[in-house]
């Protein structure tokens, strides 16, 4: 039961994965790009900040990656 | 600029065309900021404040310098770089009432580029002169914009066409007869009764008094002023937009024919300058 | 509308001999100013392809406990237009103190340093932390990227990353290959990447759930180093992760990215943390031993994460979800929100909120009564343990000049740790068991 639980709490996720699977044409034509070309859209826009960050939530948290990678690369967990 | 500015280039390399979005735009903004009158601390607000005395230029400062000088002698003093400070005299969005004409007789006397002294080094205006690019600022920023693609894009042909608020370039490494249209960029001008041209290559600039004029008594006082006497130039066209190898001229073209106020369709036939008039 | 086509070359003004006109004296002028302006032109070309650098200084602070100081150094350059290089070091200092995982009592409590040599007391009724670690750390990431060919679909990451504290070293390797779909609006990637780790602390591993020899409760030096001797383990102990990473970015409009990714990260080998320790508690609550944690030796985590990122009119929301689960039935619930708000000039603020909440470890107790059977696992640290977690933050950019800018960030950062639920024993009611951690880090960026 308890996993039938824990599975439920991705269903959010999954619709979201699912209701973009149907859209295989989706996107914008090359030059409609100005706003995703800024930096500040780019997927990792603050690498410094998530590096820190990382580092910090690795060595006081359970849980790493997602974004990125999970190792570690430090003794602080 | 305070006006829209793009660059066109025709290719699928993005990484190419970020690396010449960065380029093109500092450039624009390193001419923006040196000769800005908007600015406080820049080149030009030090010229303009130094109260008679000796302020050190560059080599680019002498170079536009002597290009104002060029037109100032080619136009008999009506296209004059140190005629900004008429402007407070007219507003032309709520013009109130016109100005008394002795206040602009005590303009006119710090008018006058042939008052200016200036070398490769330096240059001293008299007192309370002020100058400003922006008769040609633009349309030079056009040019060195366009100088920066063309070092890049003429390796594998890349067309481009840079737009920086109406004054325009453009350059086509495979067709230099322009026979076909399809290539080509296709411009709208502001008046929409000129339509629009099709650009391969080259420069193109438009002058017009559109956006800034005012009737009072039944005349209509347009945005140019003589340098001369104070007052608008009388009866300038609505918009000329004239075409040359390189923006700056297409902009100097088009300053001078409208500043030639009604004869301004004489001017650029007997010059056999290549023009759109809007009357 | 007339279309006018017009011949936009400059005509021969040469037939015209009667004068010099006023076009060729201007068109004279007009080359002469632009070819002599040419060389500050070229000159901004030679910065180009350059190196981009970013440094960041961090200064990190728990109420209390651990403070942190650590700068980072970035490089990076395009090579051959879409080769990009890029080189990251690191250095951290760490001091303060970490809780070691007893819990409080009412009287004096005295600890046996990690190494043996020496020891600590804390105070009754306050929570037991080890200050014994005070290390610096240096870190070196190297990362190449760049298409499989120059008109390829296909992009390709190495990386590499070294990591060296006094303790602690690490070394890992990671491959990426990425292909874009549909004029680029769908990018599909997967990676690998495998890391070696060792730890080689002073005065060796302990001997997970053996008890920890204190001082004071032997009559001479001798005899402790010989009880103290006899719970340590080996002198080096190493750890191998492997981990994959899938991940699908689609542009959804001209405003809209989303990304997914799914994780599995295997880690073996010891994964036990040498430095906690375990209260063995009797029935009125009050700690009779204290014992090594020991961990199981493998664990695998699973991930799922999704992002959204968003330009509205002036500002971009960047709102991402994470949710793992692993063997050792820790699941977590990240939710990420950052906006940034464009202002003036080229600067802008950004305020940030994240909330996390992870499920204790099934290994994970508070303390171990002393009836109870000493099971195969157990730590009490409470980073494994029922907790959640609030980050608040602001950071401010600002363009310092037309090739610099800088930005300055403040978080804070408060982590409650929850119960259980195991039956508190009694005598222990007074007491915080779960203390909270509050953390404050400021952050200042700058790009050049």
């Amino acid at each position: 039961m308890r996993n039938l639980f824990r599975k439920a709490k991705l269903l959010p996720l999954l619709a979201m994965i699912v209701t973009l699977g149907g859209c295989s044409s989706m996107g914008v034509e090359p030059w409609d790009r100005d706003l995703l070309a800024k930096s500040s859209m780019a997927i990792n826009a603050s690498p410094l900040d998530q590096s820190i960050d990382d580092h910090i939530y690795f060595s006081k948290e359970a849980a790493s990656g997602g974004r990125s990678f999970a190792g570690g690369g430090c003794g602080c967990n | 600029m305070a006006s829209p500015c793009e660059v066109l280039i025709k290719t699928q390399d993005k990484i190419f065309c970020e690396k010449l979005a960065q380029l093109t735009t500092s450039e624009v903004s390193r001419i923006e900021n040196k000769y800005s009158r908007y600015k406080t601390t820049n080149l030009l607000s030090q010229i303009n404040s130094s109260n008679g005395g000796s302020i050190e230029i560059d080599n680019e400062t002498f170079q536009l310098l002597n290009y104002a000088k060029e037109i100032f002698d080619l136009s008999d003093g009506l296209f004059d770089i140190s005629s900004g400070v008429l402007g407070k005299f007219w507003t032309f969005k709520n013009q109130i009432h016109i100005p008394d004409n002795q206040d602009i007789k005590k303009a006119l006397s710090q008018i006058g580029f042939n008052k200016i002294n200036y070398t490769g080094k330096n240059i001293s205006l008299p007192k309370g002169m002020k100058i400003d690019f922006g008769g040609i600022g633009k349309e030079y920023a056009v040019d060195q914009v366009a100088k920066i693609l063309n070092a890049h894009c003429k390796i594998k042909s890349d067309n481009f066409l840079v737009n920086l608020g109406g004054d325009l370039f453009a350059k086509d490494y495979n067709n230099t007869d322009d026979e076909l249209q399809n290539e080509a960029w296709k411009v709208g001008l502001e008046n929409p009764k000129s339509g629009y041209i099709n650009l391969l290559n080259g420069a193109v600039a438009t002058s017009g008094t559109s956006q800034r004029s005012f009737i009072q008594n039944g005349k209509t006082y347009s945005h140019l002023l003589n340098p001369k006497t104070g007052w608008p130039i009388e009866n300038p066209p609505s918009s000329v937009t004239c075409f040359a190898e390189t923006c700056v001229l297409a902009g100097t073209y088009s300053s001078l024919a409208m500043l030639q106020g009604s004869d301004a369709e004489s001017f650029l036939e007997s010059e056999e300058i290549e023009h759109i008039l809007v009357r | 509308m007339q279309l006018i086509n017009k011949h936009n070359s400059l005509k021969n003004s040469a037939n015209d001999s009667k004068r010099i006109s006023l076009k060729s004296k201007l068109a004279i002028a007009a080359t002469g100013l632009l070819s002599a302006t040419a060389t500050e032109t070229i000159a901004n070309e030679a910065t180009d392809e350059g190196w981009y650098f970013s440094a960041s200084v961090l200064a990190y602070s728990e109420t209390d406990r651990v403070s942190a100081v650590e700068v980072i150094f970035n490089a990076e350059t395009t090579i051959d237009e879409t080769g990009k290089l890029n080189i990251k070091f690191v250095l951290d200092s760490l001091t303060g103190a970490s809780a070691n995982g007893a819990i409080t009592q009412n009287t004096l409590q005295t600890f046996s340093r990690p190494s043996g040599n020496g020891q600590y007391n804390i105070a009754a009724g306050t929570t037991p932390l080890d200050d014994t670690f005070k290390d610096t750390r240096a870190q070196l990431n190297l990362s190449w990227s760049n298409l499989l060919s120059p008109e390829s679909d296909y992009q390709y990451t190495l990386g590499t990353n070294i990591s060296k504290e006094y303790d602690f070293q690490s070394i890992s390797l990671s491959a990426e290959l990425a292909k874009g779909f549909n004029q680029k609006n769908t990018t599909i990637s997967g990676g690998f990447s495998v890391a070696a780790e060792e730890y080689n602390p002073k005065g060796s591993t302990p001997i997970g759930l053996t008890s920890m020899a204190i001082r004071d409760n032997y009559p001479t030096e001798d005899v402790y180093d010989l009880a103290f001797d006899a719970t340590r383990g080996s002198t080096s102990e190493a750890i191998n992760s492997a981990e994959l990473l899938l991940g699908w970015t689609q542009v959804v409009n001209r405003s809209t990215l989303m990304q997914f990714n799914y994780g599995y990260a295997d880690k073996s080998g010891y994964l036990t943390d040498p430095f906690k320790i375990v209260s063995v508690v009797n029935a009125s609550g009050i700690t009779q031993d204290y014992i090594y944690e020991n961990r199981p030796e493998s664990r695998t985590q699973h991930s799922l994460f999704g992002l959204v990122k968003k330009h509205l009119n002036e500002s971009i929301i960047d709102f991402s979800y994470r949710f793992t689960s692993d063997d050792w039935e820790i699941d977590t619930h990240t939710l990420d929100l950052h906006w940034k708000l464009f202002a003036d000039g080229g600067s802008f603020w950004e305020p940030h909120v994240r909330f996390y909440q992870q499920s204790a470890a099934d290994f994970y107790s508070t303390y171990l009564d002393q009836s109870e059977e000493v099971p195969p696992f157990i730590s009490a640290d409470y980073r494994i343990g029922e907790m959640s977690s609030i980050t608040l933050g602001l950071k401010y950019g600002f363009e310092v000049n037309k090739d610099q800018r800088a930005e300055v960030r403040l978080e804070y950062y408060r982590q409650t740790p929850k119960s259980v639920g195991t039956e508190r024993v009694a005598g222990l009611e007074n007491l915080d068991l779960y203390p909270e951690l509050d953390a404050v880090y400021l952050q200042v960026n700058y790009y050049f």
